[in-house]
């Protein structure tokens, strides 16, 4: 593959300090439809430009994109923004593409990006919300959401489980399927990645619990508008999708 | 037919589940007993697939839905799926009116559910994956559930090192399965045990034979599952949650671990060094959590460390081979802590208004821990701890085997009757019996009632789960050390016990005398390294703090981006 190439990839499947123009322009971005979009398109756009040069990633790109997705893992369990979360999330988890950029199959390969980003779309449309409602994304700034707007907290527990590849949700399989790939050849790597996991289920949480738990504040709890019937369900369907399709999956990966 | 049963046991409290969500709008708070309706269903089921378990209708039925989506029911998941349902039952039962004042109702009753679903799809998982999920499940909907309070962040927090732990364990377990699939190219449990026991060594993983290596990390999963050493410290601190839950953890969750370990029998057995591990790791956890409730001052955090006990006395089980015993174990510690929790709230409210204490010197000693003036007490105390167990080896010789002193399985009893034994003492006595003898011969019946449980019914089990005595002898033979190990290690335990009254006793004594210095130090340093609990809380606090501020340093460094 050509350095051009390559340095080109490295930017759209984030790999650092190159991941860091990804996030700078993701938190300049304030518009929930451009993040949206930025989420769908990156990681693709790092695919093709792989899978058009037809060339094998040599092992020292691995190792980068692993040592990538531990920083950004590690650096998340510090944050406190909603919006430089799932960004570093996305980080994280497309930076871990590279090590099964060996699939042939790249359609396939498209289908698990667009499975593991889906609950980082969801996310931001979540943080979106979250900024109308309170005027910023922030844990430990407003808690108690599952006081104030149930159900709102309730979507925003589930996607947050989705984002951190908890079972039935594609991440989970996908990262099934990275350790079953990686332990013959690369122990080291599934270590790594067995780490990476637990590092993003320690920030889920952490995130979660600086916006669900605790008394909503007097003022907030007046102005806080929790979803409507309606768009609660929308987000439902659309979880209850994604987990099917990463049932689904799971018959193809396993 | 049979299948169709057998997935239904699962699938009740999922439905359960459902129809709660949606239609709690509708009939509102009454619809807890949709799923106590469920949840007895399931353990009426259960009871009927035991039943036809025990009189061999049933052997081994397994409902394949693809690959990975198998469930498996033999004798041990049987067992199991009956001992949750029923759990599970007390427990709604009980929380039906103990939650009604508890903002939240209808979710913590839909967390129940899907909880007791988990818990029936771990023991029913027939291949790996799904046990996986099922394992993995059981942790997020205790975190969720121990966090029923959603405005008390220090119930989160707990929550949090349950959740944390609870996924440092889960760790292993993935591990463990992707090596299995790598050598067996299959994700099926029966496949896989049926290829092990035709071919044990077969495989090799870093020149290391496989059932060693996996083997190891399925006993890391199971010792983070059941709190044992270095992996225990979310367990006391769990007490915020609602008092059912505690209930549902200490009586059903944390025994997963015993439930793994007995899962993967074929695994164990093949191996040869893990065993022995096994054993040290639940020694270590029984004595650390027996001296730790000792010294705990608040009854829900005392069981706590008990239930630490407890499962180190289980992992202990299973490291000298003794599988079955294991599951007899966390059955009767089930049952009986699962009493305990629920009745805490009732004692609490009963000892404010009469603490119902005797006031003399036994008592004092025993249960409020002040030490006692007279020799008395002491010598009881010293006779509790030496008789009980030489009672039960005795008793054990006689009416089981002759060669039982020469079973390694006897130094569990030995144990397990020295600490059983002294509290059965404590417990008869505070039946205030006046009349001695009726107090010495409801000791013995006691005893009795410990022999029995724990050498009959210990051996009915072992008959049940593994009817094949060749592979019994074979755990057995794969949980043995050599001879001399053990002698060693009947002697250091016994000088244990005996040198620890000893020092007690003269240290006591001595209180007053020449040299009170050194010992009143000793004591006081002793009781510094328990109280804080071994520094292992502080510890982790420390480290979890040095991870978060490098995090957020190199978060300052890299300019957010």
């Amino acid at each position: 593959m050509p350095d051009s190439f390559l340095l080109l990839a490295a930017l759209f499947l984030p790999l650092f300090p190159l991941s860091m123009v990804f996030n700078a322009l993701y938190n300049r971005v304030q518009h929930v439809v451009l993040r949206c979009i930025l989420l769908i398109g990156w990681p693709h756009i790092g695919l093709a430009i792989i899978y058009s040069t037809e060339t094998i990633v040599p092992t020292w790109i691995v190792a980068w994109a692993l040592a990538t997705s531990v920083l950004y893992a590690l650096r998340m369990l510090a944050l406190r923004g909603v919006g430089q979360w799932n960004s570093f999330l996305a980080t994280s988890m497309w930076a871990m593409l590279w090590l099964s950029t060996t699939d042939t199959n790249q359609g396939l390969h498209h289908l698990y990006t667009f499975g593991v980003t889906t609950p980082l779309i969801l996310l931001a449309l979540l943080s979106s919300g979250l900024e109308k409602r309170f005027g910023a994304a922030y844990t430990d700034l407003y808690g108690g959401l599952a006081q104030s707007i149930p159900r709102f907290a309730g979507v925003l527990v589930v996607v947050i489980l989705a984002a951190i590849a908890t079972p039935l949700f594609p991440g989970f399989f996908i990262m099934l399927k990275l350790i079953l790939e990686t332990s013959e050849t690369m122990p080291a790597a599934t270590f790594t990645l067995l780490g990476i996991w637990l590092l993003w289920s320690w920030a889920g949480v952490r995130l979660l619990q600086g916006l669900i738990v605790g008394t909503a504040s007097s003022g907030n709890e007046g102005e806080a508008v929790d979803f409507n019937f309606l768009t609660c369900w929308s987000y439902v369907i659309v979880l209850i999708v994604l987990m099917l399709s990463g049932v689904y999956l799971a018959g193809d990966l396993l | 037919m049979m299948p169709k049963l057998i997935l239904l046991i699962i699938l009740l409290p999922l439905l359960s589940a459902l129809l709660m969500h949606l239609f709690a709008g509708q009939i509102g708070r009454c619809v807890a007993r949709v799923s106590i309706a469920a949840t007895l269903l399931s353990v009426i089921l259960s009871g009927v697939l035991l039943w036809l378990s025990l009189t061999g209708d049933l052997v081994g039925q397994s409902i394949s839905i693809s690959p990975w989506t198998i469930l498996y029911f033999d004798s041990l998941s049987i067992l199991m799926a009956l001992v949750i349902s029923l759990i599970s039952l007390i427990v709604h039962i009980y929380s039906l009116r103990y939650m009604a004042e508890e903002s939240g109702y209808v979710r913590f009753f839909v967390l129940l559910d899907l909880m007791t679903a988990s818990l029936l799809l771990m023991v029913a998982a027939g291949d790996l994956i799904t046990l996986i999920i099922a394992w993995h499940f059981v942790g997020v909907f205790l975190y969720f559930l121990l966090g029923q309070d959603t405005r008390n962040p220090s119930a989160y927090r707990y929550a949090f090192w349950t959740f944390i732990t609870y996924r440092i364990g889960d760790l292993p377990l993935v591990l463990a399965a992707v090596l299995l699939f790598q050598a067996y190219g299959t994700w099926s449990l029966p496949f896989i045990f049926e290829q092990l026991s035709q071919a044990p060594n077969a495989h090799s993983v870093f020149g290391l034979a496989l059932p060693e290596v996996v083997g190891m990390l399925l006993a890391l999963a199971a010792f983070a599952r059941s709190a044992q050493f270095l992996l225990h410290t979310w367990l006391p601190y769990t007490m915020d949650g609602p008092t059912p839950v505690s209930a549902l953890m200490h009586a059903g969750i944390v025994n997963a671990g015993g439930f793994l370990i007995n899962r993967f029998a074929p695994i164990f057995a093949n191996t040869s060094d893990v065993l022995q591990w096994v054993f040290i790791v639940g020694f270590i956890s029984a004595v650390i959590g027996s001296i730790l409730m000792l010294v705990q001052n608040d009854i829900k955090k005392s069981l706590g460390y008990s239930t630490m006990g407890q499962m180190g006395f289980m992992i202990m089980e299973c490291g000298i081979g003794a599988f079955s015993l294991a599951i007899y174990h966390l059955i009767a510690h089930g049952v009986f802590k699962g009493t305990l929790f629920l009745s805490a709230g009732s004692v609490i409210n009963s000892a404010r208004k009469n603490d119902g204490v005797p006031k003399d010197e036994l008592y004092t000693f025993v249960v409020e821990k002040r030490s006692a003036r007279t020799r008395k007490p002491w010598l009881l105390m010293a006779a509790i701890t030496l008789l009980v167990p030489l009672a039960i080896l005795i008793f054990s010789h006689w009416l089981v085997a002759e060669d039982y002193f020469q079973k390694q399985g006897a130094i569990v009893l030995l144990f397990f009757g020295w600490i059983t034994g002294a509290q059965l003492i404590f417990a008869t006595y505070r039946t205030h019996a006046q009349n001695l003898w009726r107090l010495v011969i409801i000791s013995i019946l006691s005893f009795a009632i410990v022999i029995i449980g724990y050498i009959f019914i210990s051996h009915a089990f072992e008959i049940f789960l593994y009817p094949d005595a060749a592979f019994r002898e074979k755990l057995y033979l794969a949980a043995s050390i050599e001879k001399i190990r053990f002698d060693i290690l009947v002697a250091v335990i016994t000088t244990i016990i005996v040198v620890g009254w000893l020092v007690a006793y003269y240290s006591e004594r001595n209180r007053k005398s020449k040299h009170p210095k050194y010992t009143g130090r000793l004591w006081t340093m002793f009781y510094a390294l328990i109280s804080r609990e071994f520094y292992f809380t502080d510890l982790y606090s420390l480290l979890t703090r040095t991870i978060l501020s490098t995090a957020n340093k190199l978060n300052i460094w890299l300019r957010w981006n």
